[in-house]
């Protein structure tokens, strides 16, 4: 008898061998699939330009080649400048939205702040109904007057109800309404309570909400296809758009022009197409297996409580 | 008034903190909501500003909504979305839900983080660099997709012009870049539920199926129905990027890449008639509007918490 | 209840600081404003004209343009900044531009890109009647007096043409690189069809070249005039009845889609032709074998010294004086511009200063280029940091010749100008104002069939008929018979005459 269920002890924790490796398989090809496009990429990145145009894009190329690579270089500060105007819009976006984000939710989950409920509606009626696509931009071009600048970049996507939701949740469930009494006695007026107190409490609400926001800031090409023109402030999605069409947004915009007309007819223009997409990735890789957990726990925070 | 003013003094620093978010969301929010009105008239700038061009414009009634319903145009950008958006959702809630029951019967939990991480690279990419991941393997003449073809003599096909094939491939798409991240979140929940069930089920002799059955799904349930009624209530609005990058702006697909957002952007490019596009966006945000309240209310039916509102 | 009134007064108050938040802000505006056309009505200060063209972004502009502005400082007193837009983005990015009032003073236009009649009756540009007689009497007297009366609408002025080739003539372009390497013989090409062997003989050799070199805008040339340009509504050049027909039911435009869609399976086309925004990449790299473009007299040395390695080209239909071709370059003032009198000054200027007209195309001498003597130019290395393409900058006769021109080019162009032949639609203008709902769908449904069906992407036997279809059901009928009700009463009034 005690065999037994040890046996099916087994069974409840583990299904059996054969059924594992299926299963094994099939986590593993949809893995895989899921991280294939961007291997296949940064190969076609690394093959000869003259190979791609006879073979197409192979798996396996007949010739491999850094020239590509040595172009984007080459004319590098292209490609930096746009990296800087991504990082500059990343930073600054992701901190002032975290500003934005985490005074508003304070305040609408204050029992004593007399007018909470107007402030929690003003900011969920947001999320009904919007003017749109036109009559934004029509306020963010005419009325604000931002085209072209990096406030059109960083304003548009500063607050969002749905993390005030979130972030609300998360105050009243994480930081105990006891602590805050107990400063209030001591003397500590709100905002100190807020900054030295609350604060310190929802790191990780706050995480949560900024990451998303990183994210969200890095790969937005949306306003800068409404609002930039200036070469000199497009964000690295949108100069990955611009040279779907021409490769020589890069070189016209480098400040190197040592480039000879004979260098220029020699641009390896597909593989550094493909470069570009891998060195505008290569952050993204590296930096998101750290913070998987908090993007996991996004949407388990303040919209589904276990 | 007196004792307005005094509730304002005292609630001075929490107004000071809604503040700077309150002017956001008046000018991000409550003004473009104003500015709808340009859907009623034939919008023409003036140089006297924002306020002038909208109000000296040349009012013309439902004369942008007659034009955006006259043609083929409305059903088929509102077939798009609503088709797209349903197949996205249950697809991938199915693909999702039986993905993460697959990763929590795993054995060696080593391998099953890793092909998390795995599957969850689609969702930070952007749809640029989507479009482009699509392109290599749909290039006509470079594509792998058209070379794997070609191994086995067929003809290449003309991706990014024969309208066909996008339905499938759109919702491939779409499932690649969304399954993984869903399914790790449904992962955490599964990662939740209470071991001892499972354990009073393997005494009764249940198998591996019916404590998935009878246990994980109906556990996972409520996550599961909230989720999707979001979804459902966001059902009118398209992944613009989904609609815009992947498929190349190719004018010969529009028939099944079109969708009401895509369109409204398209609207002002090509023919700059403001007033016709707002309609456009405005004939979305009423109807996304009634799908969010409805399916708040079956949330809130459901559970309390859940609801938005 | 008090609790309800209470937060509904809240709500009130909220309300009326946002509106002094608001008005603060368009107050602010305002001030800018006005400061800045005070100044230019009594004070010394420049005003700076704001110049939307068209063409690939250049690095070198701001650099150029801030030499043109000492230059236009000295004589007008104002200064320039220059926005270029590239080529297949134009037409889209104005139409938003203007539809929101970005500042700016003075824009490109044209018949096919971002359009001119069409705009005009928008009310985009300014009526310039009146600046033209105070301000622009150099242009009355430089410019083909053609020109400016060709580029009238309902009777007034929207723009000042640049004088340059009148009428437009299609040509094929040759790399010649490649034309010499294999002994070809284009001296018999003219007809879409006679193309082919050449196109042939490319793929085989070259496969790494793309013999038919084309963007997205390409049509296939056919003898007829459109309405406006790149929708299906035309008048056969050699019509009698001036009957307006859906161009895409034409046989020669099936004809001609068909060809196209050959080349395309054959692979003489670039297999993503129909959403490539740009052939620039292509004529950097020189890896094109031929394409085709409009030309003027000794285009083949200006696309030569622009490219760097020699294109010649052969006609490729006769020299028709058409409103595209009239209306093939214009600078229009903005309706919003602030200083409309300084635009006009300053267009006065480019039209008829040699100094600053050179400065604006070829930039900065020893920098950009150099004088090969007092009237031909050579390009420097650093030429290819401001490449401009001259068409579009004003008066082209005053320009400085590249080393291979003759003296007397701008008496070829003189002659080139009285030889072509006037379309038979030359000067009516299409007003669709009434229409405008149709247009509109008109313009959704091109997007859509246009791009493919021109490139030959897609097939003429299965799409052409979708097309013909779906621009039936967005109203293009409706929108012919209002173009026939007015060009009949046009020709009436103009048989009159």
């Amino acid at each position: 008898m005690a065999e037994v269920i040890q046996r099916k002890k087994r069974d409840f924790h583990h299904v059996s061998r054969g059924a594992n490796a299926v299963l094994h398989t099939i986590a593993a090809i949809f893995s895989f699939l899921c991280v294939f496009p961007f291997l296949f990429v940064v190969i076609i990145s690394l093959t000869d330009e003259k190979t791609l145009a006879t073979d197409g894009y192979r798996l396996i190329p007949a010739k491999w080649s850094l020239e590509a690579y040595k172009f984007v270089f080459q004319s590098g500060d292209t490609l930096l400048r746009s990296y800087g105007v991504t990082i500059l819009v990343t930073v600054v976006g992701t901190l002032v939205s975290l500003i934005l984000i985490s005074l508003y939710a304070y305040a609408i989950s204050r029992k004593s702040f007399r007018y909470r409920r107007f402030f929690s509606v003003f900011a969920i009626l947001t999320m009904l109904f919007n003017g749109g696509m036109i009559p934004t931009y029509m306020v963010v071009s005419q009325l604000l007057g931002l085209k072209d600048t990096l406030w059109a970049l960083i304003l548009p996507l500063a607050m969002n109800a749905f993390y005030i939701m979130i972030l609300r949740t998360f105050y009243s469930t994480s930081v105990p309404e006891a602590i805050i009494e107990s400063g209030r006695i001591d003397g500590a007026g709100d905002f100190y309570i807020f900054l030295r107190i609350v604060l310190p409490l929802s790191l990780p609400g706050l995480a949560t909400i900024g990451l998303f926001s990183t994210l969200g800031y890095w790969n937005d090409w949306f306003n800068a296809l409404l609002y930039i023109d200036n070469p000199n402030l497009v964000p690295l999605q949108s100069m990955l758009m611009r040279i779907e069409s021409s490769i020589q947004f890069i070189q016209q915009n480098s400040a190197n022009s040592s480039l000879s007309m004979a260098a220029l007819q020699s641009i390896p223009q597909d593989t550094s197409r493909m470069a570009m997409v891998v060195l505008a990735t290569l952050p993204i890789i590296f930096a998101y297996p750290f913070f998987q957990r908090y993007f996991v726990q996004g949407l388990t925070v303040g919209a589904v409580k276990e | 008034m007196a004792a307005f003013f005094k509730n304002l003094i005292r609630n001075k620093v929490m107004l000071f903190m809604v503040l700077p978010g309150a002017i956001w969301f008046f000018f991000f929010s409550y003004l473009p909501l104003v500015g709808t009105i340009v859907a009623f008239k034939q919008y023409r700038f003036n140089r006297e500003g924002f306020w002038a061009s909208i109000s000296k414009s040349e009012w013309v009634g439902w004369d942008n909504f007659k034009f955006l319903f006259s043609t083929n145009d409305a059903y088929t950008i509102t077939r798009n979305t609503l088709l797209y958006n349903l197949a996205f959702i249950i697809l991938g809630l199915i693909l999702s839900v039986a993905m993460a029951v697959l990763l929590s019967e795993l054995v060696g939990k080593t391998m099953a983080k890793i092909y998390q991480t795995g599957m969850f690279l689609p969702y930070f990419l952007s749809w640029v660099i989507v479009g482009y991941f699509a392109f290599s393997f749909l290039s006509m003449d470079r594509g792998m997709i058209n070379q794997i073809l070609g191994w086995f003599g067929a003809e290449p096909v003309q991706w990014y012009s024969d309208p066909k094939y996008w339905p499938y491939i759109l919702v491939f798409v779409s499932l690649w870049k969304s399954v993984g991240y869903n399914s790790v979140v449904y992962l955490a929940s599964i990662m939740g539920i209470d071991k001892s069930l499972y354990e009073a089920a393997m005494i009764d002799g249940a198998s591996k199926w019916q404590q998935i059955k009878n246990i994980t799904i109906p556990m996972l349930s409520p996550i599961i129905i909230i989720m999707t009624l979001l979804a459902v209530g966001r059902i009118f609005y398209a992944d613009f990027g989904l609609f815009y990058q992947v498929p190349r702006d190719s004018g010969t697909l529009y028939s099944v890449t079109n969708v009401i957002d895509t369109y409204v952007y398209r609207g002002l490019k090509t023919t700059g008639e403001i007033g016709m596009s707002t309609a456009a966006g405005l004939y979305q945000s009423v109807v996304g509007f009634v799908l969010v309240i409805v399916s708040n209310f079956v949330v809130r039916k459901i559970d309390k918490d859940s609801a938005l509102f | 209840m008090s609790k309800g009134k209470k937060s509904f007064s809240f709500a009130l108050a909220m309300l009326t600081a946002f509106a002094l938040v608001l008005s603060a802000c368009g107050g602010g505006n305002k001030d800018a404003e006005g400061s800045g056309s005070g100044s230019s009505g009594s004070s010394e200060k420049p005003v700076n004209l704001i110049w939307y063209t068209i063409g690939t972004p250049q690095k070198d502009v701001d650099k150029v343009m801030a030499e043109v502005s000492k230059y236009t400082q000295e004589k007008i007193n104002a200064t320039v900044t220059m926005k270029m837009i590239d080529w297949g983005d134009y037409q889209q990015k104005m139409q938003v531009n203007v539809a929101s009032g970005e500042p700016m003073d003075i824009m490109f236009t044209s018949a096919g890109g971002f359009d001119y009649v069409q705009n005009a009756r928008k009310g985009a540009f300014m009526e310039l009647d009146d600046l033209l007689d105070k301000y622009g009497q150099g242009i009355k007297d430089t410019i083909d007096p053609a020109f400016l009366e060709g580029s009238k609408v309902d009777g007034h002025n929207y723009g000042i043409p640049a004088n340059k080739e009148l009428p437009q003539q299609e040509v094929w372009r040759f790399n010649q690189n490649l034309v010499d390497k294999y002994k070809l013989d284009t001296s018999n090409v003219r007809s879409l069809d006679s193309i082919e062997p050449l196109l042939k003989a490319i793929k085989e050799k070259e496969p790494n070249v793309t013999p038919f070199a084309m963007d997205k805008n390409y049509v296939p040339y056919i003898p007829y005039d459109y309405i406006i340009q790149n929708l299906p509504m035309a008048v056969k050049l050699d019509t009698t009845d001036y009957k307006i027909v859906d161009i895409l039911e034409t046989p020669e435009m099936k004809q001609a889609l068909t060809t196209m869609h050959k080349y395309y399976q054959a692979g003489y086309v670039a297999p993503e032709a129909a959403t490539t925004g740009s052939t620039s990449d292509l004529m950097t790299s020189g890896n094109w074998f031929m394409d085709r473009a409009q030309t003027q007299p000794l285009a083949d040395n200006t696309w030569s010294a622009s490219y760097g390695y020699p294109v010649k080209s052969t006609p490729a239909s006769d020299a028709i004086i058409t409103n595209t071709s009239v209306q093939g370059s214009i600078m229009a003032i903005s309706a919003n511009s602030e200083h409309p009198e300084k635009a006009m000054e300053f267009l006065n200027l480019l039209n008829t200063d040699p100094v600053l007209r050179n400065m604006v195309d070829s930039g900065i001498e020893g920098t950009h280029y150099k004088k090969v003597d007092d009237k031909h130019i050579e390009n420097l290395p650093e030429g290819k940091n401001y490449d401009m393409p001259s068409y579009s900058l004003g008066n082209n006769m005053l320009l400085y010749l590249n080393p291979n021109d003759p003296d007397d080019k701008w008496e070829q162009f003189k002659k080139f100008n009285a030889e072509g032949k006037d379309s038979p639609i030359l000067s009516f203008n299409f007003d669709s104002t009434k229409v405008a709902t149709e247009m509109a769908a008109v313009q959704n449904v091109k997007e859509q069939f246009w791009a493919s069906l021109m490139t030959g992407t897609v097939d003429p036997e299965t799409y052409l008929p979708k097309a013909i279809a779906a621009f039936k059901q967005a109203g293009l009928d409706k929108v012919i018979a209002e173009a026939q009700t007015q060009l009949d009463a046009w020709k009436a009034a103009n048989n009159n005459k």
